[in-house]
């Protein structure tokens, strides 16, 4: 069981510290743990991306000593989104808060890692800029090695994290405010983007729509509550298919539909009912997500799908992928809610597979607002 | 005493050692560069060449704000960063009181001045008072003495304040050459400028500063730092302002400066709104133009207009050849030449980053774009049939070869 102790400091920011036993699994038991390392290695994980700062320690990759997160979201809410000016002040004010709490809960110091891993991308520049300088010159005043991770490949390795059993290859669907990719995940740190959006991101497709049905934001949380009350059969919401993509998603076709319903019944006079639109936009999301993953994981003739991302913690998504999965005998992989967030521990666990393959990074790491999925060499020049 | 001392408040990145009376080194890069990527490898270089342990510093020293929120969150996070490894606290220097160190000695007023865009100014009054006379070595000693407090307003503003003061000026900072001309205009005071090897954010006058401060007690640790951005986000700022935006009959007559500057990723929203304005469907959106704007390979350039975004240009370089991808001016700022200045500009930016012949696209019946760009230079070298869509209308290629 996770355990998550809270609490809210004077600026409205959330401390949490999450804790769980078996994310602390001691490594002599760790039987399942491939240690590809004769020793043990334990790295500083840091993330701030977006609107979370996180700090987190992970010993051989899958063992969570520590994950701290601080979250705005509160402070953004009044905004309706956020706002990356504040998000990177915010995250001035708690990196070395974050950092310090989560060596000294993982009852470790600086000289106890064996490597330093920070997100440098995707995400918001002025956010990513924080945690990458804060790395850096953690990493300059200790002379212990920096590892640069992609944010995604960071959710990714969240399932490494409580699935023990769960190794490459496999098929992972992504799913966030920002992102709704579709990876086939070939071996550790490699992997192939065989699906992704064509406009809106699935979890940006619920902030709209929640915006625009008054249920505030974030959408995501907000619907998948509303939606429990619904009824998901009430309203036919189209699904849009890509004919020469197969695997691509487009959202912005069922938003507008979702627009056009809410107009159609103002301008009717109908009282609308919150919950079954909800619900209905609901499923007409997570049926395109389910089929486009049940059809890679058979297409490419895989046996295990994961889900990734914010988005990964609604439970409709996860009830139906585990649904669809039991009848064709895939095994169905999925963090934890709070590890689906943007959180540290994924982050040092992406470093820990980087690391056992040598990638070390140089002071002139810079952060990579856009950075491509298993991209990286290219990510300076133009295609 | 050992200090390190970082600034990235500007467009300069510095790092500084100073070690009691002694500067043990300086790296200063005053260059189109990004300070994330070459503030640590400067201090590595430092580290490397004196073969220093700068884990023995007693503190870190940085320009703690104002001056360009991204240059302080790097300066900020890397400080936090050493302080939390070594164990050592930080110093907080305001950025101004800075600048204005870099002129020790000096009995006049000293004034630096940052841009701080939207036509404003990080400022303020400084001026350095004989303390004592050291009776042994007849040697003078000056205390800095604050007329005027680091804040952030207009060019008007602040000239008014040295005028009421009276005395002779020395005027220094990266808005001086800016607002040169209005300077003139408005300042009643004789004034000079800084000479070039004083005249900007200086790591090694941090680090003097920051001595007096570690000796007086006035150290920050490094968890609790934060820095001074005299500026809430935009965000914030709209939020506060709301219903005060308009425009005054006033403000109309008074003469209009545009100026032009790099695009920053604060600008994006409005440049967008702009792009819409002028292309519509082919204009580029909010998230395209920051990912462009964050590229090693372009330059994004926009001119403001009493604090207004009110024109965007934008070129990418393709291995020597300088393709501009954007050009639009606002509806109602257009024929001021704002075009000209800007495209002036990013030609002259274009060359500092190895382009060599420039090119780009245009629809063929707009006829005062197209007479711009040949006085410019520019040579029509052929067209793209059926380019555009919305009118479908042919694209012609020009290209201005040196």
């Amino acid at each position: 069981m996770i355990k998550i102790d809270q609490k809210t400091d004077e600026d409205g920011v959330i401390m949490m510290s999450v804790h769980s036993e078996e994310l602390k699994l001691h490594h002599e038991h760790a039987e399942n743990v491939k240690s590809v390392s004769d020793r043990e290695i334990t790295i500083l994980a840091i993330e701030s991306s977006c609107d979370e700062t996180a700090a987190a320690v992970v010993r051989n990759g899958r063992e969570v000593l520590s994950n701290i997160i601080s979250s705005q979201i509160a402070l953004h809410t009044v905004y309706g989104g956020v706002v990356p000016e504040i998000a990177s002040r915010k995250h001035i004010e708690k990196i070395n808060y974050c950092v310090t709490a989560a060596l000294s809960e993982a009852g470790k110091t600086l000289k106890d890692m064996d490597a330093i891993a920070v997100t440098y991308g995707p995400g918001l520049v002025g956010a990513l800029l924080v945690g990458v300088s804060e790395a850096k010159a953690l990493s300059f005043a200790t002379g212990i090695p920096l590892i640069g991770v992609h944010h995604i490949e960071g959710h990714i390795s969240a399932n490494f994290i409580e699935n023990r059993d769960l190794e490459p290859p496999f098929v992972c669907l992504v799913v966030s405010g920002g992102h709704s990719h579709l990876v086939v995940v070939k071996d550790y740190g490699e992997y192939e983007i065989i699906g992704q959006t064509r406009d809106d991101a699935a979890g940006e497709a619920f902030d709209k729509v929640a915006r625009a049905i008054g249920l505030g934001y974030p959408g995501g949380p907000k619907i998948d509550l509303a939606a429990r009350d619904g009824n998901p059969q009430a309203i036919q919401f189209p699904h849009a298919r890509i004919d020469d993509a197969q695997y691509d998603f487009s959202f912005s076709g069922l938003k507008s539909a979702v627009l056009n319903y809410i107009n159609q019944s103002r301008m009717q006079g109908q009282e609308i009912n919150k919950n079954d639109l909800a619900a209905s936009f609901q499923k007409a999301v997570v049926d395109v997500l389910v089929e486009h993953s049940m059809r890679a994981v058979k297409e490419y003739g895989y046996d295990k799908l994961a889900i990734a991302g914010g988005v990964a913690s609604n439970s409709a998504l996860r009830a139906a992928m585990q649904h669809a999965c039991a009848e064709q005998g895939v095994k169905f992989y999925r963090p934890s809610p709070v590890l689906c967030t943007d959180n540290a521990a994924m982050i040092g666990t992406a470093g820990y597979y980087e690391y056992l393959k040598g990638v070390r990074s140089g002071l002139d790491l810079n952060a990579v607002p856009n950075l491509p999925l298993g991209d990286r060499e290219r990510r300076f020049h133009v295609m | 005493m050992k200090i390190l001392a970082l600034d990235t408040s500007g467009l300069v990145a510095g790092v500084a050692v100073t070690q009691d009376d002694r500067l043990v080194a300086q790296f200063s890069i005053q260059y189109k560069t990004t300070h994330s990527q070459i503030l640590m490898p400067m201090m590595d270089a430092i580290r490397q060449m004196t073969g220093m342990d700068m884990g023995t510093v007693d503190a870190i020293a940085l320009a703690a704000g104002p001056g360009s929120f991204t240059g302080l969150r790097i300066g900020s996070a890397t400080a936090k960063g050493l302080g939390l490894a070594w164990g050592r606290p930080l110093i907080a220097v305001p950025t101004v009181d800075g600048i204005a160190y870099n002129l020790y000695g000096c009995e006049q007023m000293v004034c630096p001045m940052m841009d701080a865009r939207r036509g404003q100014v990080y400022t303020g009054i400084y001026t350095f008072v004989p303390k004592k006379v050291n009776e042994l070595k007849g040697e003078q000693i000056y205390d800095m003495q604050v007329l005027h407090p680091q804040c952030v307003t207009s060019v008007e503003e602040i000239a008014q304040e040295l005028n009421r003061r009276n005395l002779p000026a020395v005027l220094l900072g990266d808005a001086v050459p800016v607002y040169r001309d209005r300077l003139e205009e408005l300042l009643k005071v004789p004034y000079s400028i800084a000479p070039l090897f004083r005249d900007r954010q200086n790591a090694a006058a941090v680090a003097a500063l920051a001595a007096r401060y570690y000796e007086e007690g006035k150290t920050v640790t490094a968890n609790e730092f934060a820095p001074e951005y005299l500026r809430p986000s935009q965000a914030e700022r709209s939020g506060a302002e709301h219903g005060h935006e308009a425009v005054t009959a006033e403000d109309r007559k008074a003469p209009v400066r545009v100026f032009v500057r790099e695009m920053t990723a604060e600008d994006v929203p409005a440049a967008a709104v702009l792009e819409k304005e002028y292309l519509r469907k082919e204009a580029w959106t909010e998230k395209q133009l920051l990912e462009a704007q964050a590229r090693d390979d372009t330059i994004y350039l926009v001119a403001e207009k009493a604090g207004r975004i009110v024109g965007l240009c934008g070129i990418q370089n393709i291995s020597g050849d300088g393709e501009i991808t954007n050009v639009s001016v606002a509806a109602d700022s257009r024929r001021e030449g704002i075009a000209g200045k800007m495209l002036h500009q990013l030609l002259e930016r274009g060359r500092g980053i190895g382009i060599t012949a420039y090119t780009l696209e245009v629809r063929a019946g707009n006829l005062p774009a197209i007479a711009l760009y040949e006085r410019m230079g520019f040579r029509s070298e052929g067209t793209r049939p059926g380019f555009y869509d919305a009118p479908r209308e042919d694209a012609a290629i020009y290209w201005l070869r040196k």
